[in-house]
């Protein structure tokens, strides 16, 4: 005969099991945490801020910090939505500012193709930024035109997006490297706007390789 | 051998037997299902009447039409299906006349701005869309392009039927599988039906030949005893060893649970949060084999790898899957200047510095050693532990990636003089504290 404390003890053991496997993470659920405002940053993150304001309230059970707000909550306050930023923490910068850089900003807008078409390459035609080139061709590129730069290579993104021609067909074999720069920079036809996410030098780095894509 | 000892080897037996099965049965299902593969190769009728008079019929024409086509028109047109711009066959019947289509390829836009009404219909059909004029092509070299088309659409009707003969094949592949695992479950069903009748036979055998045995009276007294045994279950709970196993497995088990769940406070490993756009980087990075750096543009230069912003997703999705509901969502943010909030997935406390740049611009690191399989993962969910130890065993083992980087010539140079080894992580300083806590 088992005695009551023995069952006791058992249910217990199973109960604390049970309340522990609730530790780990699984779909939806990030886990228990240890020190959540470690994980839960007063300070502003980049890519990541939290509007609702009584997030992580029970996290100030035992210490509030009486601002009032959630222990989670890590929002700009001063930038509500609808002022200018739209309640994002980040804030566009403002107009006419200029990046820190080597290079000037480019500003030749996107219908003037001819007055870029004459703008030259800054950086010289040696091996080193062909291969550089090379290598953000492989990044940026040739998902949609091709490995050799020759449309599409079959089950690419660039077939399934249609519209990509060969760097060696007539309409655009001749076409100068400031040409080639303006179309990454705004895009063109089909092909979106690159501009924000590939720097001016990497831009004419991949100019100098598509130039030779084109002698194929 | 006791008859119950012989059983449970019995049993044992046959249940790896079963799970060695399966394994070959799914095997040969494959097998069969990617030798059913094989489709037709398409057949080419190639017979050109000669009724629209100027186009040329003759192969070499048609081989200098196909050439321009594929080189120069592919990428917008083809021949029975509307892509970028309509579709080919029959042009030269549809259009005014041949000598308005080589005018129009040569240089579309200077046809619309005369006003010409069915170049300016076709514009504004194509929502505008400016096709790259041609002015290097002669009127023959337009005259072989319609050449090449017209052959080809002539010879359409027969490769669709076989492409259609294609897919039939592997509407049949894909669904073999899920038969094959209705088959699994039936044969499981099946051999436990028949491992639970062997059990019952054994006792009946054991059983008849226990009783048969007791009415003989030829059997000594020590082998009575043997057979009359019988196992009581009450003595057996009662027993101390039973008590002292039942005890100890009890005591390890909980031991090691709140071990493994004490562990796991803190560790995010297989959390996998729905985010509000199903986005898919099994189809994105996996199928299509976009870089990840395409999109994570902050990985080489900085300390976090970027969320990219619907702008990027624009430079495909402005004409891919437009009217699916998930791509409707990046519109939505679009239009109302609002941020997509995705929910961070990785998330290091901030005791712990973390940059991505050292990692994959300088170490020279792939994604998928933190990541892991991205390429694979439908919804992403957190796959390596993300702990300190996990940390330190990479600096421990991993060779500093010092080619081609002057910085580490002299420190290459300086550890060769101490060990034969390659340089390590921890070698340059990797495990000190104040490298990531500070």
């Amino acid at each position: 005969m088992i005695k009551n404390s023995n069952i006791y003890s058992i249910v217990l053991a199973v109960f604390g099991g049970l309340i522990l496997t609730a530790c780990g993470a699984g779909d939806n659920d990030p886990g228990l945490e240890y020190a959540p405002n470690m994980y839960h940053s007063v300070p502003y993150e980049p890519l990541k801020q939290v509007v609702d304001k009584d997030k992580g309230e029970w996290a100030e059970f035992l210490d509030s910090n009486e601002d009032g707000y959630g222990e989670y909550y890590n929002s700009n306050p001063l930038n509500q939505e609808g002022m200018d930023g739209s309640g994002m923490t980040m804030r566009t910068p403002p107009e006419n500012s200029v990046r820190r850089d080597k290079y000037l900003p480019y500003r030749i807008p996107k219908d003037s193709l001819t007055l870029a078409a004459s703008v030259e390459n800054p950086l010289p035609d040696t091996p080193e930024v062909l291969a550089q080139g090379k290598e953000l061709y492989e990044r940026f590129c040739d998902h949609c035109h091709g490995g050799a730069g020759q449309g599409a290579d079959p089950g690419s993104v660039g077939e399934v997006l249609a519209g990509v021609p060969s760097y060696t067909s007539a309409a655009v074999k001749g076409v100068s490297g400031g040409h080639i720069f303006h179309v990454i920079t705004h895009g063109k036809g089909r092909m979106g706007a690159h501009g924000s996410q590939i720097s001016v030098e990497d831009r004419w780095r991949i100019v100098r390789y598509v130039q030779t894509l084109q002698q194929n | 051998m006791t008859p119950k000892k012989q059983l449970t080897r019995v049993s044992f037996f046959f249940l790896l037997l079963a799970a060695f099965s399966f394994s070959q049965i799914s095997y040969a299902q494959t097998e069969s299902a990617e030798a059913d593969t094989t489709a037709s190769a398409p057949e080419e009728t190639a017979s050109a009447s000669a009724s629209d008079g100027e186009i040329p019929t003759g192969d070499a024409n048609i081989g200098a039409g196909e050439e321009l086509f594929k080189g120069n028109c592919a990428a917008c047109h083809k021949i029975d299906q509307k892509l970028v711009g309509p579709a080919l066959a029959g042009v030269q019947d549809r259009a005014p006349s041949i000598d308005w289509i080589v005018s129009f390829v040569q240089n579309s836009q200077k046809v619309i701005a005369t006003g010409d009404e069915y170049a300016v219909n076709l514009y504004n059909e194509y929502n505008q869309t400016q096709m790259t004029a041609f002015p290097q092509f002669t009127r023959d070299d337009v005259l072989n392009i319609l050449g090449y088309i017209k052959q080809q659409a002539e010879a359409a009707p027969a490769e669709t039927a076989a492409v259609a003969g294609a897919e039939g094949a592997d509407g049949a592949v894909a669904s073999e599988p899920a038969i094959s695992s209705a088959y699994l479950n039936a044969i499981m069903i099946g051999l436990i039906i028949v491992l639970a009748l062997i059990l019952v036979v054994l006792i009946l055998i054991t059983t008849v030949l226990r009783r048969y045995l007791l009415q003989k009276e030829t059997v000594g007294d020590e082998d009575r005893e043997i057979i009359e045994q019988s196992v009581s279950l009450s003595k057996v709970f009662k027993s101390p060893t039973f008590i002292f196993l039942a005890t100890f497995i009890f005591a390890a088990v909980a031991f090691k649970v709140v071990i493994n769940e004490l562990f796991a406070v803190g560790v995010q490993i297989d959390y996998t949060p729905t985010q509000p756009i199903a986005f898919s980087h099994k189809l994105h990075a996996g199928q299509y084999e976009i870089d990840c750096q395409y999109c994570h543009t902050g990985v080489r230069k900085s300390k976090n790898a970027n969320i990219p912003s619907p702008n990027i997703c624009m430079n495909c999705h402005s004409a891919i899957l437009t009217e699916s509901a998930e791509i409707q969502k990046i519109y939505a943010a679009v239009e109302q200047n609002r941020p997509i909030e995705w929910v961070r997935v990785h998330n290091l406390p901030d005791l712990a510095y973390f940059n991505h740049s050292q990692h994959v611009n300088v170490g020279n690191i792939e994604c998928q050693t933190c990541h892991g399989e991205i390429q694979e993962m439908e919804v992403v969910g957190q796959a390596k532990l993300l702990t300190m130890g996990w940390c330190i065993d990479c600096h421990r083992n991993t060779d500093v990636n010092t080619k081609g980087n002057e910085y580490y010539d002299k420190l290459v140079e300086l550890h060769s003089e101490v060990s034969e080894d390659g340089m390590k992580v921890e070698d340059i300083g990797g495990l000190e504290c104040s490298k990531c806590h500070y």
